[in-house]
């Protein structure tokens, strides 16, 4: 723990609401201790905003402890900082110098329109997730947990893919703006376990398109995304769900019933 | 929407990029065909020109393999433009962040060529075509059967010096768009597994290496030989 | 209206119970469901559970939800685990052993009944996250891996890595988008309940604001499902999201709603150590690093040598030594208390005294460092990111921090409020962790109440009450609506000079040196005219800027506060009036010699219910007894 502080001068994304016009804002934050997260260091800011009655900067945060996804900041260009799997609340303010200029900006992308300052609308993924990313499996239906044995490598994989906390990183950071990342994650978390495996070419295919339909870009595969999701996830995910999506979209057939019929 | 999968497929993001990834690959191949028999330079002017006169002689078919070869080549540039306009857009624009940084352990200075690389090459190919299949047609005989001299044509195209410079630069970005390519289009097929992935990364690097210091080498060799 | 504390416990055999009083419970015929409307706030793992369930029963659902998506609810933070007595690892486990332990842990101040459901629904719930794909750890043969944690001697707590709520969060979720896709659920993000609306003494809408555009928005159901968490951030640093607030219990508690035992908070044992005045949250290290990490402070006072420096003999491992039974796996509220004394007994570490070692040294050599890196790996990276310190090299610091409440709005055996038609699930009610809840419990709760308790208790509500049709235009909503609109021109117009978080952080140091690990007469209450004191403070010269109508977060942060400000008042009072020790309520008048707690089962076996009187009169104290048929009261021991 260090006594010494730092000052930081920040370039901030002010804009007051979508269709505004904004702007980069300077700002200067003294006495930063090195032991502060980069949030608590904008709370600080905050409160000589609101001691100046003057707006304060609402970016998104809730958990601070790396899980919940909701903050979601550009540092200098790079999602969450950049630093490896680490979330924006995670990053802490040893990591910069007296001095330092921070250009600070919001998640930019075609499917994420910006709400207010750092503040963005990420809705478009849990559309990406209506269209099929789940286990159709109602209340009350489930047999014994053990029954359906997975070995401990798939489960281990699935859960790396499980582990994506929906902050989007990956369409912030892509160059295309794709959620390919975001989506591979559940399709493969879902395709690798027996129990998702039921639905995995219908569930490709609708998100594959939903998410097509939303805005998002194509993957040319930089893996700028893998390199900034601060859960590590590879996208290796998304491999398997062009895989997935390959076999679906040539094999999956469901014959017209509707006429006719029992 | 089920029944029309495939449909959809043509004009999905992955199906989209599934056939790019195939029409890549299947070009890397014909890299590998053309950059062999361009080795037959090397054996002198008489095997060179009876390689391309049998070639000449396929008749018909060397037609459909060069229709092939066109529909390939315009699939893989048209839907590579088509979803570089898309991406551009859903990024939000040229214009997206301030700084403009990266961390270094995604995006590579080959990737994000791939674009511009890609547009040098589609004019390389069109000048290639226009200078030599379609340069200047000196008849000459080898063993008695009359055939194209496509030997001189390409000895004396590669006497400029420009040119020779120009070949050399397509074939350096040539290089940077494969090794990007080659692994890329295993990527979006679905063929990254763990076990065997990074070999799939070295052999695209070392392929894109190869094939394209063997054509550069070529090109040069023949500068150097002189007419 | 006299309030009507009626547990609802049904007659019978405590193991048949659940089943007799389900099949008592009158039904809803499918055909009918579609006709009724259920309001669900908050998407955590219960309100998430409850929402997909209902909507796959076929009720129309209303969700609210405070973040931008209900992936984010605060129960995705719980690392740790999920208890179910399912017994795979043939350790002596059983539903009656979960129960036991339990109303144990909470130190025999739960409902029996309530209790043994939760065990018997434990199995359920692991079967049901299963099916929907939560890839739970796993051992090489395929099945599922168990570990232990605090306060039992099974291993029993089922894990996903240290993200187990977040994964259990993700299927529940899944559940919800799955049912939002059909149109069975109505989702409506970042929206903040402002009050409950009550028509002839029923819940049947809420007022909400959204958070985006500022406007109040009125919603009308036959039903309110209040989902919304505990209250731990009226202590201004806990280990609770930053979001995570009271105001919508608070809201129903001024309707009507009556609150139980607000002064049994959780103070969790191993939280990374407050480093600084600029800190705004806390940050949990998973209970389940006990099983191989051993609790120790210097033997010496004030021994500032380098953790490495100081030899084994010199060491004092005081949970070992203390409770040689449970060791370093003694219960929450037990563990918290001893690093409190180790700070006062001046042996505490690091730069504040503040902080006890959590050591990894031995489990390393004995285990090796890959499988310490396996069990643990993401743990020990958020520890070196948040600290700078490597885990692997040197020991954790660690003290403890608030983190769950067990007290809440009271339910009766349906979850079911003082309000008829306002059920209250998971964190947000009182009922089963009694005085100090288990570690890997909450999952459970929440996620026993959404499934698998509330589907079949709403049913009976529903279909034995005549519910007329209401709509927003009634007076209660513009009542209602009209009184928060006149509380948000009073916030915004009282333009003084403090911020909301000065209040905020007054309030939170009150609550933690006077309402927090031990408690005390004098102490309680100083800290109840204190907090009124600044309440008053707070109504002349708080300062929020901006206006309504727009995204304003120094506005949503001052109504939270406005009403921490009054609910950390009664929790101070409950504690007062609670004069004995139990779980996690430590009153220093009442302890052994040697410092445990003491309880007082003659004066205090019951549930402190509180009602809401008016702004200028007390709350009244009424009590649920407790009855225990099945368990005797006794001494709860871990040594």
């Amino acid at each position: 723990m260090s006594e010494k502080t730092m000052t930081i001068n920040l370039k901030i994304w002010r804009q007051s609401n979508p269709t505004a016009e904004g702007k980069l804002v300077d700002y200067r934050v003294e006495n930063v201790s090195p032991d502060m997260s980069f949030l608590e260091m904008i709370d600080v800011l905050n409160e000589q905003l609101v001691h100046k009655g003057e707006d304060v900067i609402a970016f998104d945060h809730d958990c601070r402890e790396g899980i919940c996804g909701m903050c979601s900041m550009m540092i200098d260009g790079k999602a969450h900082g950049g630093y490896k799997n680490t979330t924006t609340c995670q990053v802490h303010m040893r990591l910069y110098k007296d001095g330092d200029t921070i250009v600070i900006e919001p998640f930019r992308a075609q499917a994420f329109p910006i709400i207010k300052d750092l503040t963005v609308n990420r809705g478009a993924l849990d559309k990406v997730i209506m269209a099929g990313g789940y286990i159709t499996a109602s209340t009350g239906n489930a047999q014994d947990a053990n029954a359906i044995l997975i070995p401990k490598p798939i489960a281990d994989e699935a859960m790396d893919a499980a582990a994506c906390i929906g902050c989007g990183a990956c369409v912030a950071s892509c160059p295309n703006g794709s959620a390919m990342l975001f989506m591979g994650a559940k399709v493969s978390q879902l395709a690798l376990l027996p129990q998702g495996k039921v639905e995995s070419a219908k569930r490709s295919l609708n998100m594959v398109h939903t998410h097509d339909q939303l805005g998002f870009g194509n993957c040319t595969n930089h893996a700028e995304c893998e390199a900034t999701c601060p859960k590590g996830i590879s996208i290796e995910h998304i491999a398997r769900m062009n895989r997935e999506y390959l076999k679906a979209a040539f094999t999956y057939y469901e014959k017209d019933r509707s006429e006719g019929g029992a | 929407m089920m029944t029309s999968a495939v449909n959809h497929y043509f004009f999905s993001s992955i199906g989209r990029k599934q056939l790019v990834a195939m029409t890549g690959l299947a070009l890397c191949g014909f890299l590998v065909g053309h950059l062999t028999g361009n080795f037959l330079l090397l054996a002198g002017s008489d095997a060179f020109n009876i390689y391309a006169h049998k070639l000449e002689s396929l008749g018909p078919v060397l037609y459909l393999i060069e229709l092939a070869l066109t529909g390939i080549f315009v699939l893989h540039l048209g839907l590579a433009i088509k979803l570089t306009i898309e991406n551009v857009k859903a990024r939000g624009g040229t214009k997206r962040y301030e700084k403009k940084v990266k961390t270094g352990r995604g995006t590579t200075f080959m990737s994000q060529t791939m674009p511009y690389t890609g547009l040098v090459l589609l004019v390389f190919v069109i000048l290639h075509l226009i200078s030599l299949k379609y340069g200047t047609n000196y008849p000459t005989t080898v063993d008695g059967v009359p055939m194209r001299d496509l030997y001189r044509t390409t000895m004396e195209y590669f006497a400029s010096t420009s040119a020779t410079i120009w070949y050399v630069v397509a074939m350096i970005c040539a290089a940077l768009h494969t090794s990007h390519g080659f692994a890329s289009s295993f990527q979006s097929m679905g063929w990254n597994h763990g076990k065997y992935f990074k070999n799939v990364k070295r052999i695209g690097y070392l392929y894109a290496l190869a094939v394209s210091a063997g054509f550069a080498f070529l090109a040069v060799w023949a500068h150097m030989k002189g007419v | 209206m006299p309030i009507n504390l009626e547990s609802k416990i049904p007659a019978g055999d405590l193991k048949d119970k659940w089943s007799k009083h389900k099949f008592d419970s009158k039904l809803v015929n499918p055909a009918n469901k579609r006709k009724y409307t259920v309001i669900v706030v908050g998407t955590g793992l219960a309100g998430g559970s409850a929402a997909a369930t209902l909507a796959e029963l076929g009720y129309n659902v209303l969700s609210f939800c405070i973040q931008d998506t209900p992936r984010r609810a605060h129960s995705i933070a719980a690392q740790g685990g999920i208890n179910g007595a399912k017994n795979y690892p043939n350790d002596g486990d059983s539903v009656k052993r979960l129960f036991y332990d339990t109303i144990k842990g909470g130190d025999y101040r739960s409902r029996e009944a309530n209790v043994y459901r939760l065990a018997e629904v434990s199995t359920n719930i692991i079967d049901q996250m299963v099916a929907q794909g939560v890839p739970f750890a796993r051992e090489y043969g395929g099945y599922l891996d168990n570990r232990s944690f605090g306060g039992s001697q099974v291993s029993r707590t089922f894990y996903a890595r240290g993200q187990t709520g977040q994964q259990l969060l993700l299927g529940a979720y899944s559940g919800m988008m799955k049912m939002v896709s059909k149109g069975k659920i109505k989702m409506f993000n970042r929206r903040e309940m402002m009050d409950l609306v009550t028509i002839n003494g029923k819940a049947r809408g809420i007022i909400v604001r959204n958070l985006i555009t500022g406007e109040l928005e009125r919603y009308a159901a036959d039903a309110v499902l209040l989902c919304t968490g505990g209250y731990g951030n009226v202590y201004f640093l806990s280990t609770n999201a930053m979001t995570s607030n009271a105001s919508a219990a608070w809201r129903c508690y001024k309707r009507g709603a009556a609150f139980a035992n607000p002064c049994f908070t959780q103070i969790h044992p191993t939280c990374i150590p407050v480093h600084g005045d600029y800190q705004s949250k806390l940050t949990l290290m998973s209970e389940s690093l006990r099983n191989d990490g051993r609790v120790w402070v210097p033997k010496a006072v004030g021994d500032k040598r380098k953790p490495e420096q100081i030899p084994e003999e010199e060491r004092d491992y005081y949970l070992e030594r203390i409770y040689p039974s449970y060791g370093n796996l003694a219960p929450r509220d037990v563990s918290s208390r001893q690093a409190k004394y180790r700070y006062d007994e001046g042996k505490g570490v690091g730069p504040t005294g503040q902080a006890v070692y959590l050591d990894f040294r031995d489990a390393i050599a004995r285990d090796s460092l890959a499988t310490i890196a396996g069990r643990y790996g993401n743990l020990f990276e958020m520890y070196q990111r948040i600290t700078g310190d490597d885990p692997y090299k040197t020991p954790m610091m660690i003290y403890p921090a608030v983190h769950y409440t067990m007290g809440g709005l009271w339910v009766d055996y349906n979850l079911q409020s003082t309000i008829p038609g306002l059920h209250v699930l998971g964190e947000a009610n009182f009922s089963d962790h009694g005085a100090n809840r288990l570690g890997a419990s909450a999952l459970m709760q929440g996620l026993a109440d959404g499934y698998f308790v509330v589907p079949n208790t709403l049913s009976h509500y529903l279909a034995s009450n005549v519910l007329e049709k209401v709509t927003t235009d009634d007076s209660a909503f513009k009542d209602a609506e009209q009184a928060v609109v006149l509380q948000t021109s009073r916030l915004l117009n009282t333009k003084g000079k403090r911020s909301v978080d000065e209040f905020h952080k007054a309030l939170g140091h009150i609550m933690w040196e006077k309402v927090g690990m031990a408690r005390n007469e004098k102490g309680l209450k100083e800290a109840i005219e204190s907090i009124r004191k600044l309440r008053e403070e707070f109504w002349q010269d708080v300062k929020v800027p901006g206006d309504t109508g727009n995204f304003n977060l120094e506005l949503h942060k001052a109504a939270r506060v406005a009403d921490f400000l009054e609910l950390g008042e009664l929790m101070a009072l409950d504690a007062l009036e609670r004069k004995e020790s139990c779980g996690g309520h430590f009153r220093e008048e009442y302890q052994t010699p040697d410092g445990e707690a003491l309880r007082d089962d003659d004066h205090f076996a019951h549930a402190a219910v509180w009602e809401y009187t008016g702004t200028n009169s007390s709350p009244i104290r009424h009590k649920e007894e407790l009855v225990f048929e099945n368990l005797k009261l006794a001494t709860r021991s871990y040594k």
